[in-house]
């Protein structure tokens, strides 16, 4: 099974794609999931998910198997086929 | 059972409805959220809902928040949200407490659930802690444009919003609208009522992503 990534919310709609799925040879880090993703869709995920300095952005929430990455290895988590990646912009409003 | 309940009684068990009608609520912030959620909870008939909020009503909160009209900007929250519930004449309480949310609030000894009325992380961070120190079920939501999430935090879960959200924060004001917030609000008092009423079929260390432009509602499961 692939690794699959999986978008929601807004991200869904700007890329009209609900998400995609990779083969990868051997386990990857975020950071280099994001580096695929860009490929794919135009640069869209480091706009996205990172901050000018490179860091995860306030506006993007990145799950590896339903865990926020925060709570892992941040960028450095590790990812491999058979994972689940989950990305979206948390809704804030009330 | 309360009498204009009548139409609604095949839905729940005798056990049900007589605990429906004890439940006491508290819904943080009297926005969009809050006003959807007590015209849900006073027409499915609980005991008492207490309304928190410290602002006063803005023209900009009259497109989603259904307690205000005009001839309320500039008048408390939870004062004009009290007088328009209370107009009814139905049997629920509502109890309004002019007050801002912090770690300091004392959250009434007497309640079965909190719910999410805020519009930004900040405070539900606030909130959702001051339900774990209190042991209480809290239940948040948030919601942008036709978008939204809803996650149900139990008393004993050690999943925490503040772990599935962690670094959340809003750059920009999002836009809202009335279809959405409503829809949200719904589904919130279901959640909160599948638990509360042991129906034995709500959301567990998931979250909800509700998708009104394409008609999807999807659990992802946490960790």
């Amino acid at each position: 099974m692939a690794l699959k990534v999986k978008f929601y919310s807004l991200f869904r709609i700007n890329l009209k794609s609900s998400g995609t799925e990779y083969e990868v040879e051997s386990e990857i880090s975020i950071a280099e999931l994001i580096k695929k993703l860009d490929q794919e869709y135009d640069g869209y995920f480091t706009q996205k998910l990172l901050e000018e300095d490179r860091s995860i952005s306030s506006g993007a929430i990145i799950l590896v198997n339903g865990k926020n990455i925060l709570h892992l290895e941040k960028l450095e988590s590790k990812v491999n086929n058979q994972d689940t990646v989950t990305l979206f912009p948390p809704s804030a409003g009330g | 059972m309360k009498n204009y309940l009548k139409r609604q009684e095949k839905i729940f068990t005798k056990a049900q409805q007589q605990r429906l009608e004890e439940l006491n609520i508290m819904i943080a912030g009297t926005g969009g959220l809050g006003t959807n959620q007590a015209l849900q909870l006073q027409r499915v008939g609980v005991n008492k809902i207490y309304l928190y909020d410290y602002d006063q009503v803005e023209i900009t909160n009259l497109n989603r928040q259904l307690c205000y009209g005009k001839k309320d900007i500039g008048r408390p929250k939870v004062e004009a949200a009290a007088e328009f519930l209370n107009q009814f004449d139905l049997e629920t309480e509502i109890v309004a407490v002019n007050e801002k949310i912090s770690l300091e609030t004392e959250v009434p000894k007497d309640i079965d659930i909190i719910f999410d009325g805020m519009d930004n992380f900040e405070s539900r961070f606030i909130l959702d802690q001051l339900a774990e120190e209190n042991n209480l079920p809290f239940i948040h939501a948030g919601i942008e444009e036709f978008f939204a999430q809803i996650m149900l935090v139990l008393p004993e879960s050690k999943l925490r919003l503040k772990d599935v959200f962690a670094g959340s924060a809003k750059k920009e004001i999002p836009a809202v609208f009335s279809p959405t917030v409503t829809v949200t609000a719904s589904i919130q008092v279901l959640e909160a009522l599948k638990y509360l009423l042991d129906f034995n079929d709500y959301l567990e260390n998931q979250l909800l992503h509700i998708d009104l432009l394409s008609n999807q509602m999807e659990e992802i499961d946490l960790k």
